[in-house]
């Protein structure tokens, strides 16, 4: 089974390594630096420890996380916590000692380990993972807790009561926000956009994976080169979430190469003040939203301060509601309101 | 297989009272057994049940005609007729007051019908057995009439009425048998390795696998939250998530020190080790039941330092809750997800932390009694499990099984431990309450 899916993505490395966008670059593994396979047979618990100490000597982070995840999803397993007790101690067959010589191999380019074993969890969802699509991180899961909470309290709001409640995600990804509210509502319907057609492309295939695809649309789209097509096709949606790129042009150098060499910067990269994206959505928003819908943002803790004296002063419809922290304590979440005045009201009825 | 490992159950050695099972007639074996059978719903907590001290020795084990025998039942019997009686006439009468007690007395009249509900279903069987105890009379003494088919009609219609009557008490020990709140919850399973070093840590990991294995036999759900295992294959300490129908009654009484006699694995010059473990069973709470304020928590992630969000990519997706006014810990990494491990935690925390509550309330409760209960209870050793004899020893109630490796199934042997111990409790728990009820009359 594995090894089918494998297989499979070794095609889309390959096309990957030699595309047009170079993404590899000068980071294409380099063999010699691979210990090779040793001659007898060796247990996974032995294999483990032997790439623990080479991904350490390397510089290679999480080097101990990082074995034990890639030797879990060989053995079939999420994590080694979960994993049979004694299948550590087994020895690996001649096949599997190949594909964790493999996969290691990759994650000693510092290829995240998400990308290396092509799947991540978020929240109740495995979502498959492929590069240089945006890797979802765990402050997100809490977003989705934001979103799902106040949606579950207030069923039906904006027109009429028993209307569906309706989504728009900007910056859609690998799926893992939309795909997570489409799981936990059986009645919403989310229209998702994403500049990168890799994103669009993994969404779809993560939609159709977990057979939430009928509830979804998935476009590619620009919010900010796009805004009028966004605009055309979204209006009286209740909900607007994004987790937009927000860090500042100038932290991009300082990332782990992890980040920098394999996730697309565009999903990452928000500007001088890491704010061009979510000004952008902060700006469409009252065009978007239903009366009284919601926007719900993850960003730099830099940020609520700033987007709330932005909004106050550019955007008349829209109203800061309140700032949320992430399980760590930073402010993380801003949530906005669109409260429209009396002329625009009646439009808004029809 | 069965009637093999039910065999195996019989008690052996000094505590053992064989003789006593022996000399009983089958019927009132089989009476005993059933009795416990029924009782599933009905018995009393954890601990309090069992002696610890001093093994329960299978002597007072009592038949059901045995207990009704008994002078305190009938008594408490009679007491709890008058109760009713009482609340009923109070109850029916009702009206009257006025003024500043009317709300008072609306208060008592709500209570007192709540306790005739309560105990209705008792006092039917109570009188439905008066009814079939004289109707036994009656029939006793055609059995002496000198008509012979007249004699064999009785006779048919005498062993009816004793079956009957067997019936009916064995539901009145059941109704008399308190419900406890916890008995009704799900369960956190928790073990961890106690002295002997790796030895110890083995055969954590061989009983935590054995539970694993007994919710399975169960149908429960049986979900990983804490897994903490030792270089060489064991496990320092974990906990499970345990659920499903009588899942908590049925895992209480494993609650204690187990202790395991065996040739380690890792020991060379083949001596005899003596190593423990402890198991902690803990109701696990609804969230209505028992709140945890947010401001007492302090979440501990990998991602604490530096920037977090987009900045940051990691696979290390541990989450560690501290509760800060009690300093308890508890801590999940079974997930890739953060939010899945910390929804693990915390229900690790609340179970722990309910646990604590609970034992509080009972120690309170009954630290009058000579029954051990909560932390003592669960300090004290409650099993042997010695692989050169190849037997399992339960020290509460002198119980030796033999077949370890079957025992460690977690099937039918385990449960059948857990009948034995169940029974016990049940017996105990009466005692209690009739005990209670002697004093309260004098």
């Amino acid at each position: 089974m594995w090894r089918i899916s494998l297989s499979a993505a070794y095609r889309s490395f390959g096309c990957r390594i030699i595309g047009p966008k170079g993404l590899w670059g000068s980071h294409v593994v380099r063999t010699c630096s691979t210990p090779a396979i040793p001659a007898d047979r060796i247990t996974a618990l032995q294999a483990v420890g032997l790439w623990k100490n080479h991904f350490a000597e390397r510089g290679v982070m999480e080097p101990e996380h990082s074995s034990l995840y890639i030797a879990a999803y060989l053995l079939g397993a999420k994590t080694i916590e979960s994993l049979e007790q004694g299948k550590l101690s087994e020895f690996l067959s001649p096949e599997k000692t190949e594909q964790m010589w493999k996969l290691c191999s990759r994650r000693l380019s510092r290829m995240p380990v998400q990308y290396v074993i092509e799947e991540w969890d978020f929240r109740d969802l495995t979502l498959k993972m492929r590069p240089p699509v945006f890797i979802p991180r765990p402050e997100t899961e809490e977003l989705v807790e934001l979103v799902l909470t106040d949606l579950k309290m207030k069923p039906g709001t904006g027109v009429g009561a028993d209307a569906q409640h309706t989504c728009l995600e900007v910056g859609c990804g690998s799926g893992a926000i939309s795909l997570s509210l489409l799981k936990s509502l059986p009645q919403l319907k989310v229209t998702a956009v994403d500049q990168s057609q890799d994103a669009v492309d993994l969404t779809g295939e993560n939609a159709l994976r977990l057979g939430l695809q009928d509830r979804l649309q998935v476009h590619h789209l620009d919010v900010v080169k796009d805004a009028e097509t966004v605009l055309s096709l979204c209006r009286h949606v209740s909900t607007l979430v994004s987790n937009p790129p927000y860090l500042f042009s100038e932290d991009m150098p300082t990332l782990e190469p992890e980040i920098f060499r394999f996730e697309d910067h565009a999903a990452l990269d928000g500007g001088k003040d890491g704010l061009k994206v979510i000004k952008q959505i902060l700006t469409l928003a009252p065009q978007i939203l239903s009366n009284h819908g919601r926007v719900y943002l993850e960003v730099d803790p830099r940020h609520p301060p700033l987007i709330r004296r932005w909004v106050e002063a550019n955007v008349e419809e829209m109203r800061y509601v309140e700032t949320r922290h992430d399980i760590t304590g930073r402010p993380r979440f801003c949530i906005l309101r669109k409260e429209t005045s009396n002329k625009d009201h009646k439009l808004d009825l029809d | 297989m069965a009637s093999r490992r039910a065999a195996n159950l019989l008690p052996r050695g000094r505590e053992c009272v064989s003789s006593l099972w022996v000399q009983k007639p089958p019927n009132i074996l089989r009476q005993t057994a059933s009795f416990l059978h029924h009782c599933h719903n009905h018995c009393g907590s954890t601990t309090r049940a069992l002696h610890t001290g001093t093994p329960w020795t299978a002597a007072k084990l009592l038949s059901v005609d045995e207990l009704f025998a008994k002078r305190s039942l009938q008594e408490h019997l009679k007491k709890v007729e008058t109760e009713y009686s009482e609340c009923l006439r109070a109850a029916s009468g009702g009206g009257g007051g006025g003024g500043v007690t009317e709300q008072h007395c609306e208060d008592e009249l709500r209570a007192k019908r709540t306790r005739v509900s309560l105990l209705a279903p008792l006092i039917q069987s109570i009188r439905e057995l008066d009814t079939k105890e004289r109707e036994t009379a009656e029939t006793e003494t055609l059995l002496r009439d000198e008509d012979a088919a007249l004699r064999e009609l009785a006779e048919l219609e005498h062993e009816g009425c004793l079956q009957d009557i067997q019936d009916l008490r064995q539901k009145i020990l059941e109704l008399l048998l308190p419900e406890e709140e916890a008995d009704l919850s799900d369960l956190v399973l928790e073990v961890t390795a106690g002295v002997g070093g790796q030895e110890a840590m083995l055969f954590t990991d061989e009983v935590f696998d054995m539970y694993q294995r007994y919710a399975q036999h169960h149908g429960w759900s049986f979900d990983v939250l804490e897994h903490m295992t030792s270089e060489i294959g064991g496990l320092r300490h974990a906990s499970a998530s345990v659920s499903g129908p009588q899942s908590y009654k049925r895992m209480k009484f494993e609650a204690g020190v187990h202790r395991v006699q065996r040739v380690p694995r890792t020991e060379k010059q083949g001596r005899m080790h003596t190593s423990t473990m402890t198991v902690a069973v803990l109701p696990q709470p609804t969230e209505i039941s028992f709140t945890i304020n947010s401001k007492d928590l302090r979440i501990e992630t990998k991602r604490a330092s530096g920037a977090g969000g987009q900045h940051v990519n990691t696979t290390d997706s541990a989450v560690r809750i501290v509760h800060l006014p009690t300093g308890v810990v508890a801590e999940c990494q079974q997930e890739r997800s953060q939010i899945k491990n910390k929804e693990k935690a915390m229900k690790a925390l609340r179970a722990k932390l309910y646990g604590m509550k609970l034992e509080e309330e009972t120690s309170r409760r009954y630290n009058q009694r000579k029954v051990q209960i909560g932390t003592k209870g669960r300090s004290e050793k409650i099993r042997t499990y010695n692989f050169s004899q190849d037997r399992v020893t339960d020290h509460r109630i002198g119980v030796t099984v033999h077949d370890i490796r079957s025992f460690l199934l977690g099937e039918e042997l385990l449960d059948q431990m857990n009948s034995s111990l169940q029974e016990v409790s049940n017996q105990e728990t009466l005692e209690e309450l009739l005990g209670e009820t002697q004093q309260d009359g004098s």
